[in-house]
């Protein structure tokens, strides 16, 4: 292994073992106590929660924000897809021309989608006035981590520089807004515990 | 945990260490993944913005939901994580000082009624009425509740009803109402109930409808007399309300609590009908159990839930030609999108109610009146509520109704002023109103 990749090895630690002691932190934690008799059930609530919710014709925040939303949308899967690509280049699995055309352009898509918000951010009274440097830096590095992958995928040279950009997502991750990857889906399921049992999800109970 | 002076930002602060420990003690996370859950989940994407009547009605950024995400959010990074205490510049946490908590009191008291509309559209998911309810706690340890509010709390406490209204003045009133009543169904033994024993329902009131509106205690008396009912006022306890939901003072929300779980006791009835009150009817309902820390040992129903009742079990019968208006209906945020009562009302309505329109949005979507949150009592927001309600108004006229009916009397308060104030000219009436008004005798 070289020095690079040492370094992203560790920083790689770092990153799940830190988002292990956040999972397993509230998975410890348990299922909220609510000694009020429930008026519905939980279960198909948390899967309302973490679906029919989530319809972007359900949130002001998707259908009224329809532009900002879909940029969302593409940069956070052009995040997962460069979690998935960063071990297939460490692992130097081989990609034919046409899939590594074709992941490029998906990437370049989505991290265009990532400067979209990173500009929208500095731009928009309301969100400069909300926003602090971790909210400028969490974007940045995830949007170079994207940028980084579809550069690596064709220009091997690189590669140091894309390591080193990728540790340094990695060790910045536990410091930051990016930890929402895990809560995200606890807050769902509070969310799901909570209108479930009061019987106002899934919709038509009350 | 330990605070360094320096972490409190006592230096430049008026707050003293021990009200600063006091308003840190609710951001505890150790055991409630809850907590844990939202206090770390807000991107700060500001989509939540135009959910929110504050924010729609003034355009103002500092009374986005999101904003008041951050504050709770930003004491507790400072106080709670490694970024926060080691790099609080980085993650916008913030040091619980006089300057903070005085935007805590004006956005999380002043600019917010905890309706939950923006939880419900949040880009995450994250429950931003609860994490207000979270801030405005941390105030109440402070002893940082507006004083207007606070002193409603105490008249509850002190004297049994949140308008201290003298057992002698409501007893007057309840007979008052109770020959109303007995004109209306013909029978001058016709009765309002008492603190009597062993009845199957103890029914409970807002104070200001003995205070303000007596009539809707004759609209619900003459629906349980017509449905045969067997049920009684409380003279000891009958205030349905708890405005220490409100001021996030837990433990006098259970002391309020409490005493109607005692009177049901005291009483022995069967079940408790709550009067058209949102808040209270959540406060009890839902809350008081886990004030209490037990179960609820008898039936609880909101009174909208009890009418329902009787008209699918035949006991009431309602003339759909009474009602020619057009009707719509406002749903008080904490019956319905935080209680779970969403077609009880619809379903009275539509059996006798030709002329029946929804506003757009309704139910669980609805847009907070503005009245909620304990706005009402505080004074000094005012001009801001009547403000925040221009959606409402709006919403009302849009529909072209004539009568807007809505089950919690502190929405009807809220509804009139903005009727007055917007120019509606409409008819805002509560749900044992209207049905009153249609009963066939
Ligand atoms: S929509 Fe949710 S995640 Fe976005 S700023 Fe508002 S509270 Fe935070
Ligand atoms: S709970 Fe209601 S009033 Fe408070 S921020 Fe959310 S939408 Fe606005």
């Amino acid at each position: 292994m070289t020095w690079y990749e040492w370094i992203t090895l560790c920083s790689l630690g770092i990153f799940l073992g830190t988002s292990l002691f956040y999972a397993l932190r509230l998975i410890r934690l348990g299922k909220p106590v609510d000694k009020a008799p429930a008026s519905g059930s939980v279960a198909p609530a948390v899967r309302y929660s973490m679906s029919g919710a989530m319809n972007p014709a359900k949130k002001e925040s998707a259908y009224l924000h329809l532009p900002t939303y879909g940029a969302g949308i593409l940069y956070h899967l052009g995040t997962f897809l460069s979690l998935l690509l960063f071990f297939f280049i460490w692992m130097q699995l081989p990609f034919s021309r046409m899939p590594v055309l074709i992941l490029s352009g998906f990437l370049v898509l989505s991290s265009s989608c990532g400067i979209g918000i990173l500009i929208k951010r500095g731009w928009k009274n309301e969100l400069r006035a909300l926003s602090n440097p971790d909210d400028y830096i969490s974007n940045i590095l995830v949007t170079l981590f994207q940028v980084g992958t579809f550069l690596a995928l064709s220009i091997p040279e690189l590669l140091p520089f894309y390591f080193l950009e990728t540790s340094i997502l990695f060790l910045y991750f536990p410091l930051s807004k990016l930890k929402h990857v895990i809560y995200f889906f606890a807050a769902r399921y509070h969310l799901g515990f909570f209108f479930g049992r009061r019987g106002v999800w899934p919709p038509g109970n009350g | 945990m330990r605070i360094a002076n320096s972490e409190m930002g006592t230096a430049n602060s008026e707050l003293t260490r021990e009200q600063i420990l006091k308003g840190l003690e609710p951001l505890g996370t150790n055991g409630d993944s809850k907590l844990l859950t939202h206090l770390n989940s807000c991107v700060h994407c500001g989509l939540c913005a135009e959910s929110c009547l504050f924010y729609l009605a003034t355009k103002d950024p500092r009374l986005t939901p999101a904003r008041k995400v951050d504050l709770v959010a930003s004491i507790y990074k400072r106080y709670h994580t490694f970024s926060g205490k080691y790099l609080p510049g980085l993650v916008g946490a913030r040091n619980l000082d006089t300057a903070t908590a005085d935007e805590m009191v004006d956005l999380l008291f002043g600019s917010c009624t905890g309706c939950g509309r923006c939880t419900m559209h949040c880009s995450i998911g994250v429950d931003i009425s609860y994490l207000v309810s979270v801030g405005r706690k941390m105030l109440s340890n402070m002893d940082l509740v507006p004083s207007t509010l606070q002193s409603t709390v105490k008249a509850a406490i002190d004297t049994g009803n949140n308008m201290a209204i003298p057992t002698a003045d409501f007893v007057d009133t309840v007979k008052w109402m109770e020959e109303e009543m007995a004109d209306e169904v013909g029978n001058p033994e016709a009765s309002i109930p008492i603190d009597q024993p062993g009845k199957r329902i103890l029914y409970t009131l807002n104070p200001r409808e003995p205070k303000f509106y007596p009539l809707s205690i004759s609209a619900m008396a003459k629906i349980f007399y017509m449905a045969g009912e067997s049920w009684t006022l409380s003279t000891r306890m009958y205030d349905v309300t708890n405005y220490a939901f409100f001021s996030g003072n837990r433990e006098e929300a259970g002391l309020i609590a409490n005493r109607l779980w005692k009177e049901m006791e005291h009483l022995q009835c069967e079940s408790l009908v709550l009067g058209e009150c949102g808040h209270g009817t959540r406060a009890f309902r839902w809350e008081s159990p886990n004030y209490l820390d037990r179960g609820v040992p008898f039936p609880v129903m909101s009174s909208v839930e009890c009418i329902a009742n009787y008209i699918r079990e035949g006991k009431i019968r309602l003339d759909p030609e009474k009602i020619t208006e057009k009707v719509t209906i406002h749903d008080p945020c904490n019956l319905v999108r935080n209680g779970g009562v969403i077609g009880a009302q619809r379903f009275i309505l539509e059996q006798f109610v030709p002329d029946f329109i929804e506003m757009i949005p309704s139910g669980a979507d609805n847009h907070c009146c503005g009245g909620g949150g304990g706005m009402l009592s505080m004074s000094e927001y005012n001009e801001r509520r009547i403000g925040a309600g221009a959606i409402k108004a709006e919403q009302i006229r849009k529909t072209g109704a004539k009568i807007v009916v809505t089950p919690c009397h502190n929405c009807v308060d809220q509804l009139i002023q903005l009727n007055a104030a917007y120019k509606l000219d409409v008819k805002i009436q509560t749900m044992a109103e209207i049905v009153a008004e249609a009963l066939i005798i």
